[in-house]
């Protein structure tokens, strides 16, 4: 009981001065503490006074307030520590996506034959934003794409009687890992290329992202039709998904000021997206085949 | 010799009296143990109500509520509807009698649980933006046991699976609206919309439990169930969030989100 009033004289006195000190018992809420001393009125230290005293215990207060410090400062290092790797703007631009645009751009994932005009739109060298370019690439559509797999793999073997809840998520890291192996494999190429190109992280992500959407529409003919039309669909989609990258990324690597002419650094870049369109109808294959027997 | 260990034992250990010291020493022990009860349950309170942070001002509280905790705390901590005078009381013993009921400390309101669910049954009706200021996890909450006890009842004991997808979930669709809209969203403002429109999949899996949905119109009825669910979502979310020209695009995330778990009901 000494000990209680004690400490309870103790910490309300710190209150009504409004510049509360660490207490003795938790010295890292000082950070917490100190950061708004407006944070406690004089008429609400009385009130202070007698929570205090109410709740019995000042520990188990000092506690709490401790909890909630680490908390927001837990949270506040996970911002930074997340804009320092991923530029939120950036990601911003790739989601700046209407309705018309993922209509338009899914017909031409699918049949992009006649499409003429593939060179992307700049607005003082600034690349402009899907809403307004069609030629521009988003991260909304392979996003939803691949999720969109995800589940229609489960279905699939829902179908076959072979589900269970961990098949998802064992489906979901397969792609998932496949992706970033493609990612890294044509970062690697470019790096070794020496190319300067204007494509980011985000866009080869992009572009190894819109395969999904052809194994989709493979999935589900072959669920439907069964494997004929699957297989009829899978010679479809990789045929528009190779044309439509090698079409997109040789104007896309361009930039605003495009430098005309087979300069050795053009041609390994072409080799490059070459190999990579070649690469979709296999790694297509590798991952829908095992759901459509 | 009786006599003087019941007075030792009075002196020292409270616990064990014997003869005229018997009452006096019961006392303190219950007020030990009503005391230690109303701090269990204080703290109880305290930290339920940290989960439900609204952003209304409810006019009725008249105690700053951050005044025991830091002021980096934005949200409100209780809604309280009555009882401004609750901690200007000076004794801890009497108060106990004197408390609000504890539904109401905790800030569940089964009315306004009961009014969200059916602004959500009914996907065809607008929405109104400021039902969701009050990011409420109750109804949620109760929603997805629901969802787990209709499983439960067809014979898929997986409550295990429901929470993760659905925290899981709820986080990928905060990031995705945070990033396609101008205005931000809380995560528990996302969480408590996709929960209050998880009730029609409460629906779908206690139609499971009577027959199976793995057939033509199983598929037709999980369809239409994923629709509602994400129509809801998404009316809600375009009303909050001002999104002009991309339902159809928040509908979709929705409806792959009511999909996750419209396979779990129906495999």
């Amino acid at each position: 009981m000494a000990y209680h009033s004690g400490y309870g004289a103790h910490g309300s006195k710190h209150r009504t001065r409004a510049a509360p000190d660490s207490p003795p018992l938790f010295d890292d809420t000082s950070g917490g503490y100190s950061s708004h001393p407006g944070g406690y009125p004089a008429p609400g230290a009385d009130v202070a006074f007698s929570v205090n005293h109410l709740l019995g215990d000042p520990v188990a207060n000092m506690a709490m307030a401790y909890g909630s410090s680490i908390a927001s400062q837990g949270k506040d290092i996970v911002h930074k520590e997340l804009h320092r790797f991923v530029s939120v703007n950036k990601l911003k631009y790739f989601f700046a996506v209407d309705t018309a645009y993922v209509a338009k751009k899914l017909g031409l994932l699918v049949f992009p034959y006649t499409h003429q005009n593939w060179k992307m739109q700049y607005s003082h060298d600034v690349p402009l934003p899907p809403r307004k370019d069609l030629n521009a690439p988003d991260l909304y559509i392979p996003t939803m794409a691949f999720i969109t797999y995800v589940l229609l793999a489960g279905t699939a073997l829902g179908i076959q009687k072979r589900f269970s809840p961990e098949v998802l998520g064992l489906c979901a890291s397969t792609a998932l890992v496949w992706v970033f192996m493609e990612v890294l494999a044509l970062l690697l190429g470019l790096y070794l290329a020496t190319v300067r190109s204007e494509l980011s992280t985000f866009h080869l992500l992009a572009y190894s992202g819109y395969k999904y959407v052809g194994m989709i529409l493979s999935v589900i003919t072959g669920l439907l039709f069964g494997s004929d039309g699957y297989y009829v669909a899978l010679a479809w989609t990789s045929s528009a998904l190779m044309y439509f990258i090698v079409r997109s990324l040789r104007t896309a690597a361009l930039g605003p000021d495009s430098m005309g002419g087979p300069a050795p650094g053009q041609r390994l870049q072409l080799y490059l997206t070459l190999g990579a369109a070649a690469f979709q109808p296999l790694i297509i294959y590798w991952l829908t085949f095992h759901l459509v027997r | 010799m009786s006599g003087r260990l019941s007075t030792k034992a009075g002196e020292a250990t409270p616990s064990q009296g014997r003869g005229s010291g018997h009452k006096r020493q019961r006392e303190p022990g219950l007020t030990q143990i009503r005391r230690a009860a109303c701090l269990s349950r204080r703290l109880f309170i305290i930290l339920w109500s940290r989960t439900q942070a609204t952003e209304q001002q409810h006019p009725s509280s008249s105690v700053p509520p951050d005044t025991f905790l830091p002021a980096s705390y934005a949200g409100q901590l209780f809604q309280p509807a009555s009882n401004s005078g609750y901690y200007l009381h000076s004794s801890s013993d009497d108060s106990f009698d004197e408390e609000p009921p504890l539904l109401e400390e905790l800030g569940i309101n089964f009315d306004h649980i009961w009014q969200k669910t059916l602004t959500v049954l009914n996907p065809m009706k607008p929405a109104d933006g400021s039902i969701m200021n009050e990011t409420d996890l109750t109804g949620p909450i109760l929603f997805c046991v629901a969802l787990g006890a209709t499983m439960l009842m067809a014979g898929k004991a997986q409550f295990g699976y429901v929470y993760g997808m659905s925290a899981i979930g709820c986080l990928v669709i905060h990031t995705l609206l945070n990033l396609m809209s101008s205005a931000g969203v809380s995560y528990g403002c996302v969480a408590s919309v996709l929960g209050y429109c998880l009730l029609p999949m409460v629906i779908l899996s206690s139609c499971a439990i009577f027959f199976s949905l793995q057939g033509t119109l199983g598929t037709v009825t999980a369809l239409l169930i994923i629709t509602w669910c994400s129509l809801s979502a998404s009316k809600i979310f375009i009303s909050a969030l001002a999104m002009e020209g991309q339902q159809l695009l928040v509908a979709y995330p929705c409806a792959l989100f009511y999909g996750l778990f419209a396979l779990l009901t129906v495999f």
